[in-house]
């Protein structure tokens, strides 16, 4: 791992822990209705808190949004060159694609990041809340390592695949 | 644009056998079993060995993926030896290269470097990894298409969940880029391949469709073009329990050759359904013309062995009418389960099920099937019309009872599909590869319906 | 499989079996479409008059106009079906389609005529590789001046265009000492253009990385216009910046004998699939790693559960003690347990 990773990754893990403190909280503006107040923050701007904005360098930053019961962390994941751009929006679509089986996993990324996490007060009561923060930096982890992982497997199947085709030309 | 001239790709995956041709034709150009081979890298479990395959999380030489154990035989034109000597081509591997499928699949899982599997369980896709492998070798290896010039005409179990749609679109529309894609319900096409028989006047897609292959036995009633899920039902007798049938019926009588490719021979050549049974067993015993000889054939053509085939020329089909024949714990007769199914409807759509009833399937093509099975149903609807005639003092204007078999009956779906897919309005139900891109997959969630006149 | 085979599998398959029903002496009745790469699709068909006797195989093929400007395709494919009995070009060609052949079963046809048969639409695409083969013969005893040669690459020659797809054509243009095989592609989705790079490059660096295949042709890959197309006007090569040109450069080893011609040009007429097919592979590939990921991410997450603490207590000692089930504790939406 290198340098800075190590504290920027203890930069984001202790945001999340201070954020993920979240309680139920009924609609102001809606009788008998209860939803993430960060996803309406136009309404009610009390229930917000400032947002946190964490980064590493222009390409890997990450942003926490938090309110009274809501929290939303969205990602932004390195992407070195075209290629890396393409994996990486073609992953997080396929995570999205799959988000019922994330619980915490927003349909669609807040503009500007990769992927986006919405967790509720629902998510802080059912699950352990630092076991979501180690999901989070996991996932931070993986993502990285899974897209450089698949643009190495990318460079040599093409280099078996071109070698191959050339080979038959060897007489 | 030129593809629009490109046939369209009809394919019917099911549990057993996948049938794989393109619109217009009048049989599937493949038939070979849903089943694929796929190297096992080293001999610990197959399925164990996948996931560490697929994860190869742990770039390090220890990974089992990363072995440099690509197969010499799917290579053969090629000496894997020079390839392997770049460093990197030996490091990555190219085990998702190295598999077959169908026929092949059974061949190369004999040696011990491949394991079979079947990625369809119970008509739903079990395994999306093999799957979308089988789509690939399936198109570029036994169609020879290139997707990007051809739209696709897919077929589903009767309440498959949407994601498993969504799963489909993604990989043919992201892997494959395929040009357009239309998934069918099976039981539709079913219908719709039933056209092609005199008795259907009118093209309707209401009716209850029968469809029995190897494993289970189906009915299915759809009220135009939607089926109606809560009224399916299933019997768990079949081709293959008509199979062991004739094979204990064979063994008991000891005969010379009892395997089951035999009785297997035997159902299809051999078998018929009568109208009763024991006015059949005296035709028999009077007439010893009805008794034939199956004769068995080995493989070098050296030996033969006779085989008599006896009654069970007409008792095997009966397991479906007389189920206590064959089975201890199912004990309903197909027309009663045709009958529950169709009275577990709607009342409005009642009639137009009973008038059209459909069969599809292998293990539908006895003769005199679709007949006995009319007669039977016929009684059941005529006693409850006469009670109920009786009870209420009122007239009945009567329930028509009609079962269509017709000559495409054994691949009915594939052949429905075919139908529907060469008309020139089918490009403009499917969904395109640009609707794809714009809505996302959530998109072949909905598709129109055919309706045809 | 790795490499795409030459020849239909299919035309192969359903003439075999026309044969040997015919010969079983139970004819097939015969109308299949198939189809093949490239916009390219075959008709077999028979009459019912005639089921024994005749099978007519049709083809229809985005190349065939191209190829049939080149001159000299109908002699090729007469001199390559002359040697398998019972094939006949017909003169007038099925409605709709390009070509018609006729097949003889009465000849029993051997396997040979029935993988030719198979290989038609490659035989239609290797039309103008013959021609410029021949073309080079000549070229190569063409005395060079060397003033000219500075000005020009050797004598002039001709450039031989096989428009294969609506937007992608394949270029041949011999000269003394080489032959130039160009390939204009374009890619319709966004990410294949990626991907594509990616493989396009490798085709590249290919020859100077590995020495065991040295001797293959030289491959080059640019956006710019290679010179060999000279002045060619030809409609494709008009504007759109997305076109790549992929030049293999082949020497005369790669083309000195028969057998050495047939099998560089069946692996030349599939550049295309091949390059696109593995990279639908390399999709596929990632989906399955992908979902993979997914897995572990999820079991991940589920980890997080505090249910899984509670659950995992509970049930196991009910069932260890033989106890009555009370049927599953009932929970809010939120997981909570519900108490009464």
């Amino acid at each position: 791992m290198s340098q800075s990773l190590r504290p920027y990754l203890n930069a984001v893990r202790f945001s999340l822990e201070a954020a993920l403190t979240l309680s139920n909280f009924s609609s102001q503006e809606v009788e008998r209705h209860n939803r993430p107040e960060i996803e309406v923050a136009h309404q009610s701007a009390e229930l917000l808190l400032q947002p946190m904005h964490i980064s590493r360098n222009e390409n890997e930053q990450v942003l926490i949004e938090s309110s009274v019961n809501s929290v939303r962390v969205s990602l932004m994941v390195k992407q070195a060159d075209e290629i890396e751009q393409i994996l990486v929006h073609k992953f997080t679509r396929f995570l999205e694609q799959r988000a019922e089986a994330f619980y915490i996993l927003r349909r669609e990324p807040i503009k500007g990041y990769s992927i986006t996490f919405l967790i509720t007060n629902k998510h802080t009561e059912s699950m352990k809340t630092n076991k979501l923060v180690d999901f989070i930096i996991e996932f931070m982890e993986e993502v990285d390592k899974e897209i450089s992982e698949m643009k190495l497997f990318l460079n040599a199947r093409a280099r078996f695949v071109a070698e191959a085709y050339l080979g038959e030309f060897v007489y | 644009m030129s593809y629009l001239n490109n046939p369209a790709v009809v394919m019917d995956n099911g549990t057993g056998l996948t049938k794989l041709g393109f619109a217009g034709n009048d049989s599937p150009s493949w038939i070979f079993p849903t089943a694929i081979a796929t190297s096992q890298g080293t001999a610990t479990g197959s399925n164990k060995n996948k996931a560490q395959a697929t994860g190869g999380s742990n770039a390090g030489g220890s990974n089992p993926y990363f072995g440099n154990s690509t197969s010499a035989t799917s290579f053969n034109n090629l000496s894997s030896q020079m390839l392997m000597s770049n460093n990197l081509a030996g490091k990555r591997g190219t085990e998702d290269l190295d598999f077959y499928i169908g026929n092949e699949a059974l061949i190369a899982s004999q040696g011990a470097s491949y394991s079979l599997s079947y990625p369809i369980r119970h008509g739903q896709v079990e395994n999306w990894d093999h799957m979308e492998r089988f789509w690939e070798n399936s198109i570029f290896k036994y169609l020879r298409t290139e997707p990007e010039d051809h739209f696709f005409l897919l077929t589903e179990p009767p309440l498959n969940p949407p994601e498993n749609r969504e799963q489909i679109a993604e990989i043919f529309f992201e892997s494959f880029n395929c040009a357009g894609l239309y998934i069918a319900v099976q039981a539709v096409l079913a219908l719709a391949a039933s056209w092609t028989s005199s008795k259907v006047v009118d093209r309707s897609l209401t009716g209850t469709v029968i469809d029995s292959g190897d494993g289970v036995t189906h009915v299915i009633p759809v009220a135009e073009g939607y089926v109606i899920g809560s009224a399916i039902k299933n019997i768990p007798i079949a081709g293959r329990d008509i199979t062991q049938f004739i094979q204990t019926l064979l063994r008991e009588r000891g005969e010379a050759d009892t395997s089951l490719r035999t009785a297997e021979r035997i159902k299809q050549e051999y078998c018929y359904v009568c109208p009763d049974i024991v006015k059949e067993f005296n035709k028999f015993d009077r007439d010893p013309e009805k008794f034939a000889q199956y004769v068995v054939e080995n493989q070098e053509k050296t030996q033969k062995k006779v085989v008599d085939v006896g009654y069970e020329r007409f008792l095997a089909p009966e397991i479906f009418f007389n189920p206590e024949i064959a089975s201890s714990d199912f004990l309903t007769p197909l027309p009663t389960i045709v009958d529950q199914t169709i009275q577990a409807c709607p009342i409005d759509v009642r009639k137009g099920l009973y008038n059209n009833i459909v069969l599809s399937g292998g293990s539908t093509m006895f003769k005199d099937f679709g007949r006995r099975l009319q007669r039977d149903l016929k009684s059941i609807v005529n006693n409850r019309i006469a009670q109920n005639e009786l009870l209420s003092g009122t007239k009945s204007t009567g329930v028509d009872v009609s079962v269509i078999s017709h000559r495409k009956q054994r691949n009915a779906v594939w052949f429905g599909g075919s139908l529907l897919a060469q008309t020139a309005e089918f490009k403009s139900y499917c969904h395109t590869k640009k609707d794809y891109e714009e809505y996302g997959p959530e998109i072949v969630r909905n598709f129109s319906l055919f309706n045809m006149v | 499989m790795l490499q795409l085979k030459p020849y239909n599998l299919l035309i192969q398959k359903t003439v075999s079996e026309a044969v040997e029903a015919a010969q079983q002496g139970r004819p097939l009745a015969l109308d299949r479409i198939i189809s093949d790469f490239d916009y390219t699709t075959f008709h077999m068909y028979n009459t019912a008059e005639d089921q024994a006797g005749t099978v007519y195989l049709s083809v229809r093929t985005k190349a065939w106009q191209s190829v049939l400007q080149c001159g000299g395709l109908l002699e090729y494919l007469q001199e390559v079906y002359s040697g398998c009995t019972g094939v006949t070009l017909l003169q007038q060609p099925e409605q709709g389609y390009d070509l018609t052949l006729a097949l003889q079963l009465t000849s029993s046809p051997t396997e040979d005529t029935v993988l030719q048969l198979s290989l038609l639409k490659t035989h239609i695409m290797a039309s103008p590789f013959k021609l410029a083969f021949k073309e080079f013969d000549v070229l190569k005893n063409v005395p060079v001046d060397p003033e000219t040669a500075q000005l020009q690459q050797g004598p002039a020659s001709s450039l031989f265009a096989i428009q294969y797809r609506d937007d992608e054509t394949i270029f041949i243009k011999p000269a003394n000492d080489r032959i130039t095989v160009i390939f204009d592609t374009v890619f319709e989705d966004e990410t294949d253009k990626i991907f594509g790079k990616v493989f396009l490059q490798e085709f590249v660096d290919a020859r100077k990385r590995n020495r065991s295949i040295q001797s293959a042709p030289q491959v080059l890959y640019s956006h710019e216009r290679p010179l060999e197309l000279g002045s060619s006007n030809h409609p494709n090569l008009q504007g759109q910046p997305s076109r790549g040109y992929i030049t293999f450069v082949l020497f005369p080893r790669h083309f000195q004998t028969q057998e050495v011609q047939l099998s560089s040009v069946y692996q030349l007429v599939l550049f295309r699939n091949y390059f696109h097919y593995h990279i639908k592979c390399a999709k596929a590939y990632m989906h399955s790693r992908m979902r993979y990921r997914v897995n572990t991410f999820v079991k991940v997450l589920n980890r997080a559960k505090v249910d899984d603490d509670d659950n995992d207590n509970q049930p196991a000692a009910e069932s260890s003690t033989g106890a009555t089930s009370t049927g599953p504790t009932r929970r809010t939406a939120t997981g909570r347990k519900l108490v009464y």
